[in-house]
């Protein structure tokens, strides 16, 4: 039990370390972000972003894996930190299904900082949240 | 809102203009410099530490209730060129101090004045008399006639604090800004840099936030033009056989950098391991050290003040030493994500004869001050 304690400690040490050795101060959307998104708080879907900057456009792939969509477009607002992202996904039976996210970054100053708004995939929308890896 | 958030930044700036910042952390972030303390106490215990001495009291309340102080005095260099030793004080004594007190609820404080309760002697008083200012001797050089960035033969020292507190391009008029980097208008940040819009508006929200999430402060190396702007000062060590300088800190937890000087081609942005200091190559052009670098991570701030970067950051540094006294620092930032077009900056550093860098190691500091 003690040193099961012990393991997690370690593990959480290492966590810890690793996410202060790769503190990312450049362009705020810079890194993989991850958290979910739903109509409701026990219905989720799990969410994963990766983006980057390339000194014009902000470019990514949502769900990176054999499944993964390139990210249409990334519009940034600098003057109240809120984001927009399009994408053009396929749904379960592969019909084409639209992506559009609003949202707004938060605590833009912690490696851990945050993305939340509206999400919407089709007809169905929703709330997500995504923190920074 | 807008007018009374330039205002208040100005008062911070004009109040910050009197203290010195001598950490690696940001001293705006640490102390609430609206507000005032004083504290009448008992010394437990002396921390006698580069780069800041803390002296802890117990402090009795109203109710009888005793907590422990950590009163920040000082950086040890400057208070021992002015005539302070450690002994000034000793366990046991009662003091009354007047500073600030630090954000948030840590017990902790800068001291404004430190008075001896009994003598009313007051301790730790910064010395007015004007140091010595004798013309500085020519640079020192190796037998070949070459300019040595480090000391004379037979001799020790290193360079000490940049006479600017943080990078900014070197053209227009002069930006007004506190120790910190802290401007005193924020309307001047267009004019530090020539920013991208994002550039700004980041930069703009570590200028309100008062660099509190400076990496730095958090003990992670000071990379770029901000590993000279350490309070604990760096040093050359010039291995003329091994074809490299390094570059000692005295802050950042004592890091070092490698600047090869042998001839090799600087390597290609896609191939570096990025890194803090990244991958740098030197050259003499006559008595100028050239320095290219590439190869950074987005880990660190690349000045004081909260400039930020990318991992597109191209950096060519220019060393020069016209005597023993001053190094002159120069240089240009090219980061075509970050900043419109590349541009310069740079500064003045003074040598500190006849001393060693001090051991500090930031972790350590930071465990006593507990603002993190």
């Amino acid at each position: 039990m003690q040193s099961r304690a012990f393991r997690r400690g370690c593990l959480w040490a290492c966590l810890a370390l690793a996410a202060s050795g790769f503190a990312q101060e450049g362009y705020p959307l810079t890194g993989t972000w991850s958290g979910d998104w739903g109509a409701t708080a026990t219905q989720r879907t799990h969410l994963t972003l990766v983006m980057s900057w390339d000194g014009k456009n902000v470019t990514g792939i949502l769900n990176p894996g054999p499944h993964s969509t390139p990210l249409a477009s990334v519009f940034v607002d600098v003057s109240n930190w809120t984001v927009r992202i399009e994408a053009d996904a396929k749904d379960a039976s592969g019909k084409p299904v639209h992506i559009a996210a609003q949202g707004r970054l938060d605590d833009l100053g912690s490696y851990h900082r945050t993305l939340t708004g509206t999400w919407s995939e089709g007809t169905a929308k929703g709330d997500f949240k995504v923190t920074r890896e | 809102m807008k007018r009374a958030l330039v205002y208040l930044l100005a008062m911070t700036w004009a109040i910050l203009g009197a203290f010195p910042a001598s950490a690696d952390r940001s001293f705006s972030a640490t102390y609430d410099t609206e507000r005032q303390v004083t504290l009448a106490g008992v010394v437990t215990q002396i921390e006698w530490v580069n780069p800041r001495a803390f002296v802890r009291i117990d402090v009795r309340d109203a109710a009888g209730t005793v907590s422990n102080w950590a009163v920040e005095i000082g950086n040890p260099l400057d208070l021992e060129r002015d005539g302070w030793k450690r002994n000034a004080l000793h366990i046991g004594d009662s003091i009354r101090v007047e500073g600030l007190p630090a954000r948030g609820r840590a017990k902790q404080a800068f001291a404004k004045s430190v008075v001896l309760a009994g003598s009313g002697k007051r301790l730790f008083v910064a010395s007015n008399k004007p140091r010595a200012s004798a013309p500085a001797p020519p640079a020192p050089r190796w037998p070949d006639g070459r300019v040595s960035l480090g000391p004379p033969p037979g001799q020790t020292g290193y360079w000490g604090a940049a006479n600017v507190p943080s990078l900014v391009e070197t053209k227009g008029a002069p930006i007004s800004m506190n120790s910190d980097g802290l401007l005193r208008n924020l309307s001047d940040a267009g004019r530090v840099a020539p920013f991208l819009p994002w550039a700004q508006a980041l930069y703009e929200y570590r200028q309100r936030s008062l660099l509190r999430d400076d990496p730095a402060s958090r003990c992670l190396p000071p990379g770029g033009p901000r590993q000279f702007q350490t309070a604990n000062g760096f040093q050359f060590v010039e291995q003329r056989e091994l074809g490299r300088i390094l570059v000692l800190l005295g802050g950042g937890d004592r890091n070092w950098r490698v600047i090869s000087t042998d001839g090799r081609p600087q390597g290609q942005p896609d191939e570096v391991v990025r890194s803090y200091y990244g991958n740098s190559v030197g050259r003499w052009e006559g008595d100028t050290l050239v320095v290219d670098s590439i190869g950074f991570n987005e880990s660190f701030w690349l000045s004081k003040g909260g400039l930020p970067h990318t991992e597109a950051l191209h950096l060519t540094e220019r060393f020069s030493r016209p005597d023993l006294n001053t190094l002159k620092y120069q240089v240009t930032v090219d980061d075509p994500r970050t900043y419109t077009r590349p541009w310069t900056g740079g500064w003045t550093q003074q040598w500190v004869p006849n001393q060693d860098i001090q051991e500090y190691f930031c972790e350590e500091n930071a465990e006593s001050t507990f603002i993190r």
